[in-house]
């Protein structure tokens, strides 16, 4: 997720972001991994549809493994939006 | 560095937060033996310069010592830097590259990756040049595992390195 996250960097996530709405596109949001479910990933929404299944892609798209390799993701697999992103 | 990002790496020694990953493993599907081949060629290499180099003697000068310390350590660095690139690629051979199918066929796989890796540890450890052959001739058995996977013929030839050891190359068609 270069530039918008490097290794090492501090996100604070808010779980209750899509109580009250859904993933608009652009949102960088945290994920359990849709392949492996005791890790997460973070991704950005693709697309905002009306459906429950939610769109992520990498933003760095040639080398990212999202929603091509592993389909869009139900929204309660979304754990929350990051609210706030630390660098060193 | 920021005072919100201390903090919170503060916070995380105290009570680690979950990790999220950005990016993950991508199958790429790249794989060459010859990178751990090359790094052990290169252990090997500095264990000659090591074993060749001049000692000083009890009347050698203070340039003299400062002449043999910067080359020895020099020699010494590389010679642990590339140990540990060696048991690097081979552990990515190990855990990326080959599958359990690969196994069936090669069942001494687990045990040639072993002997790859205790070896490296031991000629990065001492200046020993019977480990880093070791390294060379595991790392050159693994080659020639990969290429066969990759259904090539292998041959063994003098590598055309200072080393002159025998290493193993894909017989490409």
């Amino acid at each position: 997720m270069r530039p918008t996250l490097e290794p090492g960097d501090y996100v604070l996530v808010n779980r209750w972001a899509y109580r009250v709405r859904r993933p608009r596109r652009g949102d960088l949001v945290v994920v359990r991994d849709p392949e492996l479910s005791d890790r997460f990933l973070v991704k950005r929404v693709s697309e905002t549809e009306a459906s429950t299944q939610i769109p992520l892609e990498g933003d760095n798209a040639a080398v990212s493994r999202d929603s091509r390799a592993f389909g869009a993701v139900p929204l309660d697999r979304i754990v929350g939006k990051v609210w706030l992103r630390l660098k060193p | 560095m920021s005072l919100l990002y201390s903090l919170a790496r503060a916070l995380d020694r105290f009570s680690p937060a979950p990790v999220a990953y950005a990016h993950c493993d991508i199958p790429c599907g790249i794989y060459d033996p010859h990178h751990a081949q090359m790094a052990a060629h290169t252990v090997v290499r500095m264990i000659d310069l090591i074993n060749q180099l001049e000692k000083p003697g009890p009347n050698a000068t203070p340039e003299q010592r400062q002449e043999y310390n910067a080359k020895l350590a020099r020699y010494v660095f590389v010679k642990e830097q590339h140990a540990e690139i060696a048991k690097s690629e081979v552990r990515i051979l190990w855990g990326d590259y080959f599958k359990p199918d690969h196994l069936k066929t090669f069942p001494d796989l687990h045990d040639l990756v072993w002997k790859a890796l205790k070896s490296g540890s031991k000629a990065r450890q001492e200046i020993n040049l019977q480990a880093a052959e070791d390294l060379l001739k595991a790392t050159n058995d693994i080659a020639s595992i990969y290429w066969k996977t990759k259904g090539l013929e292998t041959m063994t030839v003098k590598a055309p390195y200072p080393t002159e050891r025998q290493t193993v190359y894909p017989k490409f068609r």
